[in-house]
């Protein structure tokens, strides 16, 4: 009898052990999923939502199974701000990812700095998460707006742009873009001129105020931040006028991305070079295949967007800093991020020791029509990394 | 500014007030005989442009097509709206009524999402009308210019319907005295349905409309609501005609104050409704409540 209650009471124990080491590690992320940033949010999670499982697949993060913890930011810096809150104070998530904005990018990583949790910024793009704002617990494994910036300033050179249109979104993202493109002009862009900068608002649906002051001012290239529906926007009231025979059109924001190609099929215009961080038809690394057969298989379809592979790194590097510093202790995760490199679907990264920001790279090229497709396609497009 | 650019902002911003007109006259329409504020009008309009992106391009259907389909869609989602739940609503406070068509945002939002998913649309312009007539010194893009006709042509059709015929005569008589209309023998509750019917129906066809130039994202129903209101309440809340002077007023004011002071563009709308309702408190062509 006493013998087997010590068993049992053994049992109990080395179950409570057990229990101890199989707690689950609470990873917290917020995309927008409601309102009209669920157009990226949604595919972003999905990608983080594939790489959860992965790890889950192989026995989790140091043999602990990981939880994920999905909220959403509504795309608003104030919402992003309480709930990443919430998150870290009530469900005791051990690290947050995400965010889409840079405005909430930005929110995020002030939190992230009040709380002292580590926040890996996967997609807001914002120079000063990792400038002016930067701390200690603040990594980012997106592009920033220095390097696209410059990526733009090169474009503008190699295409002999002469005078040049200069079209951003009036908030954070789009201030930050205008800055990096100028830090970045003369070097690259010597003989360039910026002859007219015009900011619609952020959500601006009408551009009917800017097109006619653009084809007015002679440019012959603009120069252009506007990402997503407002390029949609824009091109829908622009191309009846004729806007885009003349005028070549340097893009950031990612427009030359499937998710946008795919759905303006024969309406997208002549004359874009533009951005996106990966392409379901052109790899850079030999892992991307795989990575993509899979994303292909979870969404039911071969063209897959893009933002899944930003969703998708967030969380193996947080995987990867948890493992290599054997503990979830943010101080410790924080330091194990420094200089970190893994390997992803678009190649090894590493994230720089002193700035927190991953030499994540992005295809650039124009977006040609082919013979035997209904969508353009970034050809050729060239991986262009950061050093 | 030269002529050219000064002809073409005074043609964009006519086009946008006609698109708004469309829009903004179904929930003055609504609020004018029902005396219920309409928060779900915006998801309307958002319906609207997304049944044209599934008739016309998903199923290939003529552009035109799905523009009556959408109306025809809104046309029947609003009566049972009206039908099963509104209707036991009119005696309420005006909050409750707020909060029910609150609660059909949420509803429709999340509808939105089951059925089109999260993804960017964009629809195609009609053939014939995705190009641009050469005055010669200005390019006017044609599908704008249909917009302008289109705009007057539903105005004076609502005009002639609401103050030309016997029916429109009851609705006129349904703001005024409802128990006498219903003493008098006339069916008050279908004349209240059928108004909230029509009117989401010009919200769906107004949707439809300008899917062609725009991107179709969720949440493109929650700048539109707030324009609308900006409408209805310069015009006078109830006066056909005050909604169309108020979606001049809006068109002109937002095209050319957004050219002109690029930085004010955010507030200009609110500006010119804080200026109208400074003047005129109960709108352009509205006429101070007397109470009842």
């Amino acid at each position: 009898m006493k013998y087997s209650a010590m068993l049992v009471a053994a049992g109990v124990l080395s179950a409570g052990t057990a229990f101890a080491q199989g707690a689950p590690i609470k990873i917290g992320v917020l995309y927008p999923l409601t309102g009209g940033g669920a157009v990226y949010g949604a595919p972003a999670l999905v990608g983080h939502q594939m790489a959860i499982e992965e790890l889950n697949a192989k026995g989790g993060i140091m043999g602990r199974k990981v939880e994920s913890l999905e909220r959403d930011d509504k795309l608003n810096p104030a919402t992003a701000s309480s709930t990443m809150k919430e998150l870290i104070t009530k469900d005791k998530v051990d690290i947050v990812l995400g965010g889409l904005a840079s405005s909430v990018g930005l929110a995020m990583t002030e939190v992230s700095k009040q709380e002292k949790v580590v926040y890996i910024s996967t997609i807001p793009k914002s120079i000063q998460i990792t400038t002016d704002k930067l701390h200690k617990y603040v990594f980012r494994t997106s592009a920033n707006t220095d390097q696209e910036g410059e990526a733009m300033a090169i474009l503008a050179g190699k295409n002999k742009l002469a005078k040049i249109c200069h079209l951003e979104l009036d908030y954070a993202y789009g201030n930050d873009l205008e800055a990096g493109i100028l830090k970045a002009m003369p070097k690259y862009a010597p003989d360039a001129k910026i002859v007219l900068t015009l900011k619609p608002k952020l959500g601006a649906t009408d551009f009917n105020p800017f097109i006619p002051q653009v084809m007015a001012a002679g440019c012959d290239g603009v120069l252009s931040g506007l990402w997503g529906p407002h390029f949609v926007s824009w091109v829908k009231q622009a191309a009846p006028l004729g806007f885009f025979n003349k005028i070549k059109w340097i893009s950031g924001g990612e427009v030359g991305s499937h998710e946008i190609a795919g759905e303006l099929k024969g309406e997208y215009p002549d004359n874009v070079i533009s951005n996106t961080y990966e392409l379901w038809y052109k790899g850079n690394d030999p892992s991307h295949k795989e990575f993509q057969e899979k994303l292909a298989k979870k969404l039911n379809t071969q063209e897959t967007p893009q933002w899944a592979a930003l969703g998708y790194i967030g969380v193996m590097y947080a995987a990867a800093a948890m493992e290599k510093a054997k503990s979830t202790d943010p101080d410790k995760v924080a330091e194990a991020l420094e200089g970190l490199s893994i390997g992803t679907p678009v190649g090894t990264l590493t994230i720089d020791a002193k700035t927190h920001q991953a030499n994540i790279g992005q295809f650039w090229g124009p977006m040609v029509k082919k013979p035997d497709r209904a969508y353009r396609m970034m050809e050729p497009a060239e991986y262009i990394q950061p050093k | 500014m030269t002529l050219t650019m000064f002809t073409l902002n005074a043609f964009y911003g006519l086009a946008l007030a006609m698109n708004m007109f469309i829009i903004a006259s179904g929930l003055n329409l609504i609020f004018g005989v029902l005396r219920v504020i309409n928060f779900a009008h915006g998801m309307f309009y958002m319906f609207g442009a997304y049944i044209v992106f599934t008739v016309a391009k998903t199923w290939g259907a003529p552009f035109f097509v799905g523009v009556l389909a959408a109306g025809a869609a809104l046309a029947v989602i609003a009566f049972a709206i009206e039908r099963l739940l509104l209707r036991h609503l009119y005696d309420k406070e005006h909050l409750m009524q707020l909060l029910f068509t609150f609660a059909i945002v949420l509803l429709m939002s999340d509808a939105a999402k089951m059925i089109w998913g999260t993804d960017q649309y964009s629809v195609g312009y009609p053939p014939g009308l995705g190009g641009a007539v050469n005055l010669g010194f200005v390019m006017l893009p044609q599908y704008q210019l249909f917009l302008c006709v289109v705009g007057p042509l539903i105005a004076v059709a609502m005009w002639f319907v609401v103050d030309r015929t016997r029916w429109g005569r009851v609705v006129r008589a349904a703001t005024q005295d409802r128990e006498m209309l219903a003493a008098l023998g006339v069916n008050v509750p279908m004349v209240y349905a059928a108004v909230f019917t029509i009117g989401s129906a010009l919200a769906g066809v107004g949707g439809a409309l300008a899917a062609p130039r725009i991107a179709l994202v969720p949440g493109m129903d929650a700048t539109i609501i707030n324009e609308c209101f900006i409408i209805v309440i310069i015009g006078g809340l109830g006066n056909m005609w005050g909604s169309f002077l108020g979606a001049l007023a809006f068109g002109f004011v937002v095209q050319f104050g957004t050219v002109l002071a690029p930085n004010w563009q955010d507030v200009l709308p609110y500006l010119l409704m804080l200026a109208v309702l400074i003047i005129r408190p109960w709108g352009l062509l509205g006429r101070p409540e007397t109470g009842h």
